[in-house]
């Protein structure tokens, strides 16, 4: 059985549900409660998508003004969080789009079919054999996160929200609005880029330290 | 089966397109036990499989920076403006 890359997502909800519904009762003082709550993981939200810290830090305040405009109104069908990742991630899309950037290039299944001499190469790589939290050093992280800012943006959202935070499919689905299906391919694909840089980073510019 | 021609067997290809939704045990255990028995006896599959499970635990386990104290005090303005 494979094992899954999930982290828990539900231990804060039912402490969010009762903060919420006292700030929607009245209690606007706590609201500085439920911000300091998510402000750290805003912000390394707002990091990867954005290309710069102050960026960032502009998604973070924007996001927090809105829900705090938006709060009344929500009637928590979807958890806290979740609803909080939905206007997060909306200030991206929409913040991108003023910027009139070029359209998303796609990614297609064919640029990662396996058939590299290294691919066919009769041996599972040597970095997929060493535990993660040993494999993940500074640099790595470095690599692995410049790597994710160049993911074109509709599957570089899909990976942070999947892989990097989280959520679960359908979590994903609806905070893009989007369908399940559409969630798995692209995040299928981004794996397969993320993938292909790090393969090259192992096979080219990597040291394994002496184990 | 002997895959020497890896990148054109239609089986390798079929499987290809799920091995997320394997990583992700999202796919029904018939599907799986065919991912399995396919991995086994196919290398570069079991490579590709492996290198991307991979890929995706690295992003699980990338460390969060902390909050700037600029940012924090910012947000603390704000708020202090929004609830008065
Ligand atoms: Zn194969």
């Amino acid at each position: 059985m494979p094992t899954s890359p999930r982290k828990s997502s539900t231990k804060n909800n039912s402490n969010d549900t009762e903060l919420v519904q006292a700030i929607q009762s009245g209690r606007i003082d706590l609201y500085q409660e439920l911000v300091s709550r998510y402000e750290r993981k805003l912000y390394n939200f707002g990091l990867r998508m954005c290309r710069n810290a102050s960026d960032a830090e502009d998604l973070v305040q924007d996001t927090f003004l809105n829900v705090f405009k938006y709060l009344k109104g929500f009637r928590h069908e979807a958890k806290f969080k979740n609803w909080l990742y939905k206007i997060a991630a909306s200030a991206c899309i929409k913040k991108r789009r003023r910027l009139k950037y070029a359209p998303d290039q796609t990614l297609s299944l064919e640029d990662f079919l396996p058939g590299d001499e290294a691919e066919v190469a009769r041996e599972i790589p040597r970095w997929t054999t060493i535990p993660l939290d040993q494999l993940l050093n500074e640099e790595l992280a470095e690599v692995l996160s410049d790597t994710i800012h160049t993911l074109p943006e509709k599957y570089r959202i899909v990976a942070i929200l999947r892989d990097v935070e989280g959520f679960s499919t359908a979590e994903t689905a609806k905070i893009l609005d989007i369908t399940p299906a559409n969630v798995k391919v692209r995040l299928h694909r981004a794996r397969l880029f993320l993938r292909d840089k790090l393969k090259n980073y192992f096979e080219h510019d990597h040291n394994y330290p002496s184990t | 089966m002997i895959t020497t021609t890896h990148p054109h067997n239609a089986r390798c290809l079929d499987l290809f397109k799920k091995l997320s939704e394997y990583i992700d045990q999202e796919l029904d255990a018939a599907t799986c036990r065919q991912i399995e028995q396919h991995v086994k006896n196919c290398p570069p599959c079991q490579a590709c499989l492996e290198t991307l499970k991979t890929t995706a635990g690295l992003c699980h386990r990338i460390e969060e920076a902390p909050v700037p104290t600029g940012l924090s005090d910012r947000l603390k303005k704000m708020i202090n403006e929004l609830t008065v």
